[in-house]
C-alpha cells in the first residue's frame, strides 16, 4: 500500500497507475483518491501529467500497469463513452464545447444518454449559470471564455455526476473572473458533488480544496490537506514561487 | 474595427493581378451578357442570345444542381463525421441509379417483356414506357429501392473495410475508398455492361412550356424530391437527439465520446444518410439525362467535390449551395463555350472562388 492511498472508501480510487500516449509513458506508479463529497485538487509544474491524469481516467490515454476504480469496480478499458454512465462528469481543459452547437444543445449533448432532455435539469443549470439562459439560442463558439467555461461545467453538470473532473477552469480566464469561476466550483462542492479538479492557479485552488496532490514528473510527491500544502516551507518553494 | 479590417482586406484583395483579372472579366462577362440579351454588338460584345435561351440553361443548371447538391450532402456528411473524403460516393450513384432503374422497369413491364431484360435494365425505353406519368409506382418504387440497397451497401462496405481502418489516418481511408470506387464500378459494369443504356424515352415525359422554358415531369419531381429531401435532412439534423448528436460528434470528437454519444452508432447513422442521399441522387439523375452508364456516378463525382470545397467542406448547407452554383455555372456556360467545356469553367470558377475564401462559401460555419 502506497502511502497516498488515504482511503478503503473512495468513490474514486487510483492505484500504482501507469500510462500514457502510444508508447510514451507519462504516468508511473501514480496513486489518488477522492472521497464521496470531497473537493481534491491536483498541481504540479506543466508536464507534471496532471491532465494525463484526467484523461486517463475517461480511457482516452494508453493504459499500461495499474487500476482505476470507481465506487469499488474497475473501470480502466472501459469504452470512454460508458464512462459517463457510471456517474463522473469531466471537463476537458480545451475544446470542452460543442462550438457549431448553440448553448442550450450543448447542454442537451450533456443528458444525451438521458432517454429524453431533462427540463428541469437544464433549468438548474440556468439557475447556477443565468447567463446561459440569456444566451441558450447563441453559437457556443460566439461566446467569450469564460461563458464557455461555464457552458462546459454546465454541460458536465446535466447528470448531477457524483464525482466532477475539471481540468484548468481558470486557464485562460480574466483575473476578475478566476474569483468568481472558484467560487461557483465551491458552490458545486457544497452541494454534495465530489470535484477532482487540475490547476495551474495553485495557491488559490489548494487554498479552497479539502485534499491536494502535487505530481511532479508523472509521479506523486505530496499528498496533504490544502492547508497543509500551502503551509509546508518545502512546498511553497519548489511549486508556488516561495 | 469589423469594417476596418474588411476594407483593409478588399484594399489588399485589390492589389493582386488575379483578383483584378477576375473581377475585370466577370464584369466584361455580365455586359456581353446584357448585350446578348439586348440583342446588340458593341465592339467585341454582344451578339443575340434568346432570353428563353438563357432562362434554359438556369432551369437545366437548377436541376442538376440540385443532383450535385443531393450526392454533395452525403459526401460532406461522411467527410465531416468519418474525417476522410470519400471518393467512392460518386459510384455510390451508379448503384443506386442501376438498381433503382431495374425495380422500376420490373414493376413498370413485368408480364409483357422479359423478365432478364427488364432486371439488367436492357429492355427498349420506349416498350416499358417508364415515366413519371405513366408509371408513377414503377418510379417511386425505384427511388425506394435504390435508397435501401445504397443503404445497405454503404453499410456493408462500411463493415468490410472502413470499420477495420476506424482508428487510420484519412489518407488511408481515402486510397481504401479508391480502391471501393473501382470493385463497385467494375461490379456494375460486370452486371450491366459498359454500354449507355437508355431508360426512358423523351418522348412519353409529358413537359410543358413556361415563358419559353421546356419543364418536364421528370424535371419537376427532381426540384419536389430534391428539396423535399434537403428540408428533412435539415429538420434531422436541427431538431432530433440524433441529429444533434451527430453534429455534436462532428464538432468534437473526443468530447461527444466523454458526453456519452456513441461513436458506432453515430458512424452507422451518417452511413445511412450519405449512402441513401447518394442513391436517391443517382437513380433521380437518370429522370432528366434518361440514359444510365457505369461510369455516371465517377464523372459526376468530381463536380460533387467541386461542389463541396466550394461550400465549405463539413457544411451541409455548403454542399447544397456549392451544388447550385456549380450546376448552374456548367450550364450558364453554354451561352460562350460548346457543351463539353461547361465542365472545366465550373472548375474554373472554383479555384476562383477559393482565392477569394479559401475555406469555401461557408467554411468556418460549421454546420455539420
Amino acid at each position: 500500500m502506497s502511502e497516498f492511498k488515504t482511503s478503503d472508501e473512495g468513490l474514486l480510487q487510483v492505484s500504482s497507475l501507469d500510462a500514457g500516449y502510444g508508447d510514451l509513458q507519462i504516468l508511473s506508479d501514480v496513486d489518488m483518491n477522492v472521497d464521496d463529497g470531497e473537493y481534491v485538487t491536483i498541481v504540479g509544474p506543466n508536464g507534471a501529467g496532471k491532465s494525463t491524469m484526467m484523461k486517463s481516467v475517461f480511457g482516452l490515454t494508453a493504459y499500461m500497469a495499474g487500476s482505476i476504480e470507481f465506487r469499488g469496480s474497475e473501470i480502466h478499458g472501459k469504452n470512454p463513452e460508458s464512462i459517463i454512465h457510471l456517474g463522473l462528469s469531466y471537463v476537458p481543459q480545451n475544446e470542452n464545447i460543442f462550438e457549431s452547437l448553440t448553448v442550450r444543445e450543448n447542454l442537451e449533448m450533456g443528458a444525451y444518454i438521458l432517454d429524453a432532455v431533462p427540463d428541469e435539469q437544464i433549468q438548474a443549470v440556468y439557475d447556477r449559470f443565468p447567463i446561459l439562459e440569456d444566451r441558450s439560442e447563441q453559437e457556443a463558439g460566439t461566446m467569450s471564455g469564460g461563458q464557455r467555461q461555464m457552458l462546459a461545467m454546465g454541460r458536465a453538470l446535466m447528470l448531477d455526476p457524483d464525482l466532477l473532473m475539471l481540468d484548468e477552469p481558470s486557464a485562460g480566464l480574466a483575473p476578475d473572473l478566476v474569483d468568481e469561476m472558484f467560487d461557483r466550483i465551491d458552490r458545486i462542492n457544497d452541494a454534495g458533488t465530489a470535484v477532482l479538479m487540475v490547476e495551474q492557479n495553485a495557491k488559490e485552488a489548494l487554498s479552497r480544496c479539502d485534499r491536494g496532490y502535487v505530481l511532479v514528473n508523472g509521479e506523486n510527491r505530496y499528498m496533504d490537506s490544502g492547508d497543509t500544502l500551502l503551509g509546508d516551507e518545502q512546498v511553497r518553494q519548489d511549486f508556488l514561487g516561495g | 474595427m469589423g469594417t476596418s479590417s474588411a476594407t483593409g482586406r478588399s484594399r489588399e484583395l485589390l492589389a493582386r493581378p488575379t483578383v483584378v483579372l477576375t473581377l475585370g472579366g466577370g464584369v466584361l462577362l455580365l455586359l456581353d451578357l446584357l448585350a446578348q440579351l439586348a440583342q446588340v454588338d458593341i465592339w467585341i460584345i454582344g451578339g443575340s442570345l434568346p432570353f428563353s435561351q438563357l432562362a434554359n440553361y438556369l432551369w437545366t443548371g437548377l436541376i442538376l444542381g440540385l443532383i450535385i447538391g443531393l450526392a454533395g450532402v452525403g459526401l460532406s456528411l461522411t467527410y465531416s463525421i468519418l474525417n476522410f473524403a470519400n471518393f467512392a460516393h460518386g459510384d455510390y450513384l451508379t448503384i443506386g441509379a442501376f438498381s433503382g432503374w431495374s425495380v422500376a422497369y420490373v414493376i413498370a413491364g413485368l408480364g409483357s417483356l422479359d423478365i432478364a431484360d427488364l432486371v439488367l435494365v436492357t429492355a427498349a425505353p420506349s416498350d416499358v414506357g417508364a415515366s413519371v406519368a405513366s408509371t408513377p409506382v414503377a418510379v417511386l418504387v425505384g427511388l425506394f429501392a435504390a435508397v435501401v440497397v445504397t443503404v445497405l451497401l454503404g453499410l456493408a462496405i462500411d463493415k468490410a473495410v472502413y470499420k477495420p481502418m476506424r482508428n487510420s489516418e484519412g489518407i488511408s481511408l481515402l486510397i481504401a475508398s479508391i480502391g471501393v470506387a473501382f470493385v463497385l464500378r467494375y461490379l456494375a459494369a460486370l452486371l450491366f455492361g459498359t454500354g449507355r443504356l437508355g431508360v426512358t424515352a423523351a418522348s412519353q415525359i409529358p413537359s410543358t412550356n413556361v415563358f419559353g422554358v421546356t419543364v418536364s415531369a421528370h424535371q419537376l419531381t427532381i426540384l419536389v424530391v430534391a428539396v423535399a429531401v434537403m428540408v428533412a435532412v435539415h429538420l434531422l439534423l436541427q431538431m432530433t437527439t440524433i441529429g444533434k448528436a451527430m453534429r455534436a460528434m462532428a464538432d468534437n470528437r473526443d468530447l461527444a465520446r466523454i458526453t456519452g454519444i456513441p461513436t458506432e452508432r453515430m458512424i452507422t447513422a451518417t452511413w445511412i444518410l450519405g449512402s441513401g442521399l447518394a442513391g436517391a441522387a443517382g437513380y433521380m439523375r437518370v429522370l432528366t439525362r434518361g440514359t444510365v452508364g457505369f461510369n455516371d456516378g465517377y464523372l459526376l463525382l468530381l463536380l460533387i467535390f467541386a461542389a463541396v470545397i466550394l461550400g465549405g467542406i463539413g457544411s451541409i448547407y455548403g454542399a447544397i449551395a456549392g451544388g447550385l452554383l456549380i450546376g448552374i455555372t456548367s450550364r450558364v456556360a453554354l451561352v460562350w463555350v460548346p457543351g463539353e467545356f461547361g465542365r472545366p469553367i465550373a472548375f474554373g470558377l472554383m479555384i476562383l472562388l477559393l482565392l477569394f475564401r479559401p475555406s469555401g462559401l461557408f467554411g468556418g460555419v460549421e454546420t455539420a
